[in-house]
């Protein structure tokens, strides 16, 4: 069945039809002003979502870790082999990570020294990615050294350096992670490098997510700091994610708000545009409701007029949005595919939907104005 | 029995302070297969009164009946119900809608009515009104004859009892209205159909069975 078939149906819509085919102008710039409005609420929604999601990234997996030190109040000066057992038996199934750290100088072919951090921990790949080499799940022996220090070094792998007058194999490469993340001149050993050191500098523990992370730090601070007491500082930035979520919240609401505003200045557009036909086709309505066409079907007809400038007003808006928010996307987060995930699509649904319910309610006074017109004063003209 | 009757209708406006009396203790009536012609000065009446007979307008004073029923107090849109069923419009302007088509503005009267499908009649009532090679094209590629033409035809789409014209030769020349009165005369007999027509052209009184002066709001016999 073609589609002026099925209009044929709707006696209203396909009235309707016609009736914006007349004065194609004017229809248009109804329409244009939908869709800058559509583009506006979707593009500032998009925006929103690609900005939480690029803030998300950057924290990173900081928010699933809880970082332990010792406190002011400990009584070594580090964290002990029992409290480490003690963390264990604390953290469940999470990843258990105690570190030591240095820090060295390197030398390099020319002589020129270069100053490393050294750290040393057994689950490396638990804190590490590695761009070149492997990424032991236990350093047991040999080492990982960040990327730029061994391009400063001009090292390879298989190549050694010197830490405490000991000899260590590079085994892989240590990728710099954003945010306040690792990797960065580092210089990573077995924790049996550093055995001059009796106690661990801090411990990390990796949880599943956010909200177990806070569990865990909570549930260490009960174990280990009585009162005022902080034998062990504990920190978790799960606190900070949700500081950040409820910024990102409030940032989407005011620009949803301000997309609205151009949706409510598009619908006035509409209703000026549905006014205007109505009042110069009045003697015309007049014609209709003489003949017996009844005021609810002029109402409709009326409805389905501004409906259909929001529909196709509403679809054009989010068709430009797409590509609104694909370059946002390529702005913010690099990956402009990431428009059509659901958190940005359901934007442009918002922004579509807006567009059909502000085009009806606009169109709602004009057909009722109309519908009720008596049908001599309408034929006066 | 009348198919429509007005029984000492009085009209009045109010134009601001000015109260007008357009109609004053008006007697009128139409019968079946008859046409009755409305003469009169400007500014006497006519139109109103073919308002009320319309069914478009409610009097201030009087009855209004169809076929001997009151409807002097039905609602809107019990009188649209009325018109829809009973009553055919044909205007001195044509007022077709120009994005239809000949037959699609014959079968606007029908059109919201998707329970019958009206466009073998609205062919059959353009071939009799001599524009069956018409029938697809719009008002504007139409002659002034053409359109009034098919605005007879609209009007006779819901097989109505009464058929009224508001000087409906108003805006063609002599030899265009003088065919229109032809069809109108034609079709009053085949329909069987009252018409009421309003106007000042004297032409028309040759084809009328009964003619009603109005003047100044009275119907002088
Ligand atoms: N809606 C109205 N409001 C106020 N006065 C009106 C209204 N309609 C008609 N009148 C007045 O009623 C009188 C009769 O008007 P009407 O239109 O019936 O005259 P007519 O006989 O049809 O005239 P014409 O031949 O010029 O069409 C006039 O004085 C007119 O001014
Ligand atoms: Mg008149």
């Amino acid at each position: 069945m073609s589609i002026t078939e099925l209009l044929w149906r709707f006696p209203s819509v396909q009235m309707a039809w016609r009736n914006l085919g007349r004065n194609r102008v004017r229809t248009a710039l109804a329409m244009l002003g939908i869709v800058i409005g559509v583009v506006a609420i979707a593009s500032l929604g998009i925006a929103g979502v690609a900005i939480q999601q690029q803030a998300t990234a950057n924290l990173g997996s900081l928010t699933d870790e809880v970082m332990i030190s010792a406190g002011p109040d400990s009584p070594e000066d580090g964290i002990t082999e029992e409290q480490v057992t003690d963390i264990r038996s604390v953290a469940g199934d999470a990843t258990v990570v105690p570190e030591k750290t240095n820090h060295t100088t390197l030398e390099t072919r020319d002589g020129r020294e270069v100053f490393v951090g050294v750290t040393g921990l057994t689950q490396a790949s638990a804190m590490y990615t590695v761009s070149e080499g492997e990424n032991p799940d236990r350093l047991q022996s040999g080492a990982l050294l960040s990327n730029s220090t061994a391009q400063q070094l001009d090292l390879e792998l298989g190549d050694p350096v010197e830490y405490d007058g000991q000899l260590y194999r590079i085994r892989g490469f240590v990728e710099s992670q954003g945010g306040f993340g690792r990797g960065g001149r580092e210089l990573v050993l077995p924790v049996s490098a550093l055995s001059e050191q009796e106690y661990y500098g801090s411990v990390t523990i990796i949880t599943e997510d956010g909200d177990q992370a806070q569990e865990v730090a909570n549930a260490l601070e009960a174990r280990f700091n009585e009162g005022d007491d902080e034998v062990l500082s504990v920190t978790s930035f799960a606190a900070a994610r949700e500081n950040v979520g409820s910024f990102m919240n409030t940032l989407n609401l005011a620009l949803l708000g301000i997309g609205s505003i151009s949706l409510v200045v598009a619908s006035v557009a509409i209703l000026n545009v549905m006014l205007m036909s109505t009042i110069e086709r009045r003697g015309e309505i007049g014609v209709l409701r003489a003949v017996g066409i009844r005021r609810g079907e002029i109402l409709r007809m009326i409805l389905a007029e501004a409906t259909f400038l929001g529909i196709i007003g509403g679809f054009g808006g989010a068709l430009a949005s797409v590509g609104v928010g694909l370059v946002i996307f390529q702005l913010v987060t690099n990956d402009p595919m990431l428009i059509f995930s659901w958190p940005s699509l359901r934007y442009l649904l918002l922004g579509f939907g807006f567009a059909v319910v502000a085009s009806m309610l606009s169109g709602l006074y004009p057909a009722w104005k109309a519908a009720n017109d008596p049908p001599v004063e309408a034929l006066r003209g | 029995m009348s198919v429509v009757e007005l029984s000492d209708v009085v009209k009045r406006y109010r134009n601001g302070q000015e109260l007008i009396e357009a109609l004053k203790r008006v007697d009128f009536h139409a019968e079946r297969g008859e046409m009755v012609t409305v003469i009169g000065p400007s500014g006497s009446g006519k139109s109103t009164m073919l308002n009320l007979v319309g069914l478009l307008d409610t009097p201030t004073e009087g009855t209004v009946r169809l076929d001997g029923q009151d409807v002097t107090d039905f609602s809107e849109d019990e009188l649209t119900e009325e018109r829809r069923s009973g009553i055919g419009f044909v205007f001195q302007a044509f007022h077709l809608l120009p994005m239809l088509t000949a037959t699609e503005n014959v079968e606007l009267p029908s059109m919201w009515d998707t329970s019958r499908d009206r466009r073998d009649r609205a062919i059959d009532l353009l071939q009799r009104v001599g524009l069956g090679d018409r029938l697809d094209h719009t008002p504007n590629q139409l002659s002034g004859g053409q359109q009034q033409r098919v605005a007879i035809a609209r009007a006779l789409i819901n097989e109505p009892d009464i058929l009224l014209a508001d000087e409906p030769t108003g805006n063609l020349d002599q030899d265009t209205g003088r065919t229109i009165l032809d069809e109108l005369t034609r079709l009053k007999e085949d329909e069987n159909i009252a018409i009421v027509s309003v106007t000042h052209d004297e032409q028309l009184v040759d084809y009328s069975d009964r003619i009603v002066r109005l003047v100044d709001g009275v119907i002088e016999q």
